[in-house]
């Protein structure tokens, strides 16, 4: 089971070309208000495809502990 | 506040839709988040001249960059066929009287801008600044709610045109299966540049060299401009687009022509190499565009077939909304019936194409492969030129 991250998006490289949320598997609403995926909500699904398909690499994650997660 | 419909994304596919059930005398709302349409430009620009006729758009020089004459297909190999219609049909495409182009490279910006405005001409009221946030039912009606400029509006409407492009929240909203596989969507990049020659052809470059999964690109952008980009499937490589693109600008077979290259401006999106949804409507609900995954499964080009199914979606609606019939799913079949004869067989068709060149396992075969592909498609011989 992976454990839910919170995604990080250095701004200074992003291009909001938005691959990011094309390819998140999450339901609608898990975005940030910079049309990138959520950056201050647990990812539950962690699935990392938003990293890999960015084409500047500048989206990172941080491994969120269960107590860490206000929706637990 | 109540409308025929509303169209939540004003792109191509939606101000087609917008602009043509206006002109038929129905109410449109056309809501749009962006302050500026078109903008960040995810897409390189280039579409058909056929395909803006037959959607009612002229083409003018509010939104052109610069018009196309043909096709340069490369492998960095050594394989190179140039499908040039100014020297195939020298009397149908050129720069002479009489002549036309054969597409054009337009500036998104000015174009997304020139179809609200045929749109907004047309009868249709445009928000923009307007957020589409979630919906509810009413009877057969649905009642939509917008937050245009920090208030929250709530617009009855019989139907919800989805045309807010690949991400498109609406079809999430009605739980139409919208997710893309990670290794059908292109993650590409591109930059406009001053210092590059080009000479009215797309020249696209095949190859898992230059852009696993994908191609590159160097096409005209006007003014002496050019953009140099590729897309790549990030599952067949270990490193991103940024990576692949500075190794074709720096250290390619192309690179002596990019020596004096000027960067203007960074671009990028993600391009779905992917078959289109197998479902397009819910109740209340049609999606279009790049929102139903209207986009060519080969080239990645998503404006002629955006324009299409909004023209698809519009004729469609033009008969449901005074028939009488109710909105549900049952009755808004037709329309992905309808885009299915008009285009969409051809679509699934070009995705059986791609899916078997991408399922080789000897990369030099399936290099070879979609070279061969991409310069059989774009030849006037081709069986898909109308998409």
């Amino acid at each position: 089971m992976k454990k839910p991250v919170i995604f990080d998006i250095g701004w200074n490289a992003c291009i909001n070309c938005g691959a990011c949320i094309a390819v998140c598997p999450q339901p609608a609403g898990f975005v940030s208000d910079f049309d990138t995926i959520a950056v201050n909500t647990p990812c539950e699904i962690a699935c990392m495809k938003c990293e890999d398909i960015c084409p500047v690499s500048t989206i990172s994650h941080l491994v969120v502990a269960a107590q860490e997660n206000p929706h637990k | 506040m109540e409308f025929d419909i509303v169209i939540v994304g004003a792109g191509p596919a939606g101000s087609t839709v917008a602009r043509k059930v206006a002109a038929a005398g129905f109410s449109v709302l056309i809501v749009d988040k962006r302050q500026e349409l078109g903008s960040p430009i995810q897409c390189s620009g280039a579409v058909s001249r056929h395909a803006l006729l037959e959607n009612g758009v002229e083409p003018d020089t509010e939104f052109i960059h610069e018009p196309i004459y043909g096709f340069k297909i490369m492998n960095g190999l050594g394989g190179e066929k140039e499908i040039d219609y100014r020297k195939l049909k020298p009397n149908v495409y050129g720069t002479q009287e009489g002549a036309n182009p054969l597409g054009y490279v337009v500036d998104r910006r000015r174009f997304d801008r020139y179809l609200l405005t045929q749109a907004e001409r047309a009868g249709a009221k445009a928000w923009l600044k307007a957020e589409a946030i979630g919906y509810e039912q009413a009877g057969d009606d649905v009642i939509i709610s917008i937050k245009h400029y920090n208030k929250i509006e709530r617009v009855k409407t019989e139907i919800i045109i989805g045309a807010d492009g690949l991400r498109s929240q609406v079809g999430k909203w009605a739980g139409i299966k919208t997710h893309i596989k990670l290794k059908e969507l292109a993650s590409c990049l591109q930059f406009v540049v001053d210092g590059v020659e080009t000479n009215g052809l797309l020249e696209l470059i095949t190859g898992s060299q230059t852009a696993p999964g994908g191609y590159g690109w160097v096409f005209p952008k006007g003014n002496g401009y050019a953009e140099i980009g590729l897309g790549i499937i990030a599952p067949y490589t270990n490193v991103n687009a940024q990576v692949h693109l500075d190794r074709f600008i720096k250290n390619s077979f192309l690179s002596h022509r990019f020596k004096n290259a000027r960067l203007l401006e960074v671009q990028g999106g993600g391009v779905p190499l992917a078959s289109p949804l197998k479902k397009q409507f819910a109740r209340n609900i049609i999606l279009v565009g790049d929102a139903a995954r209207h986009v060519n499964p080969i080239t990645g080009g998503g404006i002629h077939t955006a324009l299409s199914g909004g023209t698809v979606a519009a004729e469609f609606l033009i008969k449901h909304l005074p028939s009488g019939d109710d909105n549900s799913e049952k009755n808004l079949a037709e329309y992905q019936d309808n885009w299915l004869e008009a285009f969409g067989n051809q679509m699934w068709k070009l995705y059986d194409v791609k899916k078997k060149i991408f399922k080789e396992k000897d990369i030099t075969i399936q290099d070879k492969k979609l070279f061969e592909t991409m310069g059989n498609y774009f030849s006037p011989n081709s069986d898909y030129k109308k998409i």
